[in-house]
């Protein structure tokens, strides 16, 4: 292809990918204990708030915890089960971390020193969007061949539970991003980003936020996060799919599930929240990265937010409300937004006013009925011996 | 030059991929070789440039029939494993038969081209173009194959809710 000696290609590869690795594994240890810290704070405790700057007594509100963590895991013994499948026991957690690194790379991202490499260039395919959720799927094998390697019956459990999840929320994730890929007419997330700047985001409009709140739900399904967390449900099945794994493997699960929570929140702030768009990028060009991370921890800070808050979900609860609530919701909702891009193109003010009021209407109409729908006939209980 | 030592590495794990699968014994070790090998294939489809076909390699045979694959052997009783019990092959020699007709047929006409006289012509395998093919001549297969497809999907509902059970209060006491 390009006449480039490979040893410039690999210099400039490693010069685009070394610091995204960097830069999130960085955010992971602070993520870390910014959740310990929130849940801790959501259940009236204090949380980490010891480790601090090593022989002295500075706590430092405990920010030291994920290094402290980190050197626990090093050293820890990794037990293998006797009757487990070794090879696969120590490729799932590999597994689970390449995917959520690699579409990392899909992430319109504009740092300064990525500006002049071609091959990076040549990697924000056209076709990016698509190529995040293959890639994210791959997440589901990994997860099923821990359960598996295990050879314990808990994990297996997991194992299932996680996969038949993930199948049923990846149909919601991917059909409410087909809604903004309709709109922009590209599958290209750098112009994706490039087609909200200036405030013209997509959460702003009716479809693009039920879209978004669809996008956010099923992607807290897809990487296991509570309250859809029923593949870990300690009460259930211990630790479900990872109950057999032990120190550094352990910490690449963890490290895995992380990163794809950055990942998806990525997309997410892609697809809707306007990529790096904000104030101040006239002046500092670079701040679009700054805008486009702290989107990500807005949405992470969501994510923490609602695990100290919902109880775990039921499993007919879970896949009841992916298959009859969220699907048609998604597929209406398509057609809204079908309708609405055709009368934006007629650009007359009154036509978009009565198109936002009307698929207001219908989308509220839409999720009430069906909400009204799935009501289960549960009566209030009767105790016969109690009271 | 560069483009070639990729191809040589992507294809070597295709072919280990697809040897390993065929071998294996332990069925879920033989799906994760079968997925290796449609990795490397989509690798070679974003070597030729043609982005969508790899994506969709990916997300239809690594997600889709892989996890199908998976789901199937969920249900049976081998879930845990090899439990021993060996599939014979019988028929081989059918098989060898196939297997040298293909040969002779599809692949020794184009070895025997090569190297090829020319790249047919400019071809733009991109995301747009296809899309746009899609669209404008395509556009009453795709209805079909949707509508097609939708029936299956109806058909399959129907399938698997099965003989309604009677109910417990209306079985007579």
């Amino acid at each position: 292809m390009s006449q480039e000696p490979l040893i410039d290609i690999l210099i400039d590869i490693l010069i685009a990918t070394v610091p995204l690795m960097l830069i999130f594994a960085t955010l992971f240890a602070f993520t870390t204990w910014l959740e310990r810290k929130a849940l801790a704070r959501i259940q009236n405790r204090i949380g980490p708030n010891k480790v601090g700057i090593p022989c002295t007594r500075i706590g430092l509100f405990g920010l030291g915890q994920p290094a402290a963590d980190g050197i626990k895991m090093l050293f820890k013994e990794d037990i293998v089960p006797r009757g487990a499948d070794r090879l696969f026991h120590l490729l799932a957690p590999i597994l689970a971390l390449i995917p959520a690194m690699l579409v990392l790379c899909f992430l319109p991202l504009e740092f300064p020193w990525t500006k002049s490499l071609l091959p990076v260039q040549a990697f924000l395919l056209d076709g990016a969007v698509i190529f995040f959720f293959a890639i994210t799927g791959l997440n589901t094998l990994a997860v099923f061949m821990a359960g598996w390697a295990s050879r314990n019956k808990y994990s297996l459990l997991g194992g299932m539970r996680a996969v038949a999840q993930m199948v049923s929320y990846e149909i919601p994730l991917v059909l409410s991003a087909v809604i903004v890929v309709m709109m922009v007419g590209s599958l290209n997330a750098a112009e994706i980003a490039k087609a909200q700047t200036g405030w013209d985001w997509f959460v702003f409009s009716p479809w693009g936020f039920a879209a978004f709140v669809i996008f956010f739900i099923a992607a807290l399904a897809e990487t296991n996060r509570s309250p859809f967390d029923l593949p870990e449900a300690e009460s259930e099945i211990i630790a479900g799919y990872f109950t057999e794994y032990s120190g550094f493997k352990f910490a690449l699960f963890f490290l895995g599930e992380y990163i794809a929570m950055f990942a998806i929140s990525g997309l997410a702030v892609t697809l809707f929240l306007g990529g790096g768009d904000g104030p101040g990028l006239d002046v500092l060009p670079w701040l679009s990265v700054i805008w486009f991370l702290a989107k990500i921890f807005a949405l992470i800070a969501m994510m923490i937010w609602l695990r100290g808050t919902l109880p775990r979900l039921r499993v007919d609860q879970l896949m009841g409300f992916a298959w009859k609530f969220m699907l048609p919701l998604s597929i209406l909702n398509i057609l809204v937004a079908g309708f609405a891009w055709h009368a934006q193109q007629l650009e007359n003010t009154t036509i978009t006013v009565i198109t936002w009021v009307i698929s207001l209407a219908v989308l509220y109409g839409a999720a009430s009925g069906l909400n009204q729908l799935n009501r289960s006939n549960v009566r209030p209980r009767e105790y016969k011996y109690a009271e | 030059m560069n483009g070639e030592i990729a191809f040589w590495i992507l294809s070597a794990i295709a072919v280990l991929g697809a040897l390993v699968a065929v071998r294996k014994r332990n069925l879920i070790h033989g799906v994760f070789a079968l997925l290796v090998f449609f990795a490397g294939l989509s690798g070679l489809f974003l070597l030729l440039l043609a982005e969508f076909i790899a994506a969709v390699q990916v997300l239809v045979y690594i997600g889709a029939v892989g996890v199908l694959l998976l789901f199937a052997i969920m249900l049976t009783e081998r879930v845990a494993g090899d439990d021993g019990r060996r599939m014979t092959s019988r028929g081989w020699s059918w098989g060898l038969v196939v297997a040298v007709a293909v040969f002779v047929v599809l692949l020794l006409p184009a070895i025997l081209q090569l190297p090829s006289p020319e790249v047919a012509q400019e071809i733009n395998p991109s995301v747009e173009e296809l899309g746009k093919k899609l669209m404008n001549p395509y556009v009453v297969t795709l209805e079909v194959l949707a509508l097609l497809l939708t029936a299956a999907l109806i058909g399959a509902v129907t399938a698997a809710q099965g003989v309604r059970m009677p109910k417990e209060e209306d079985l007579p006491e």
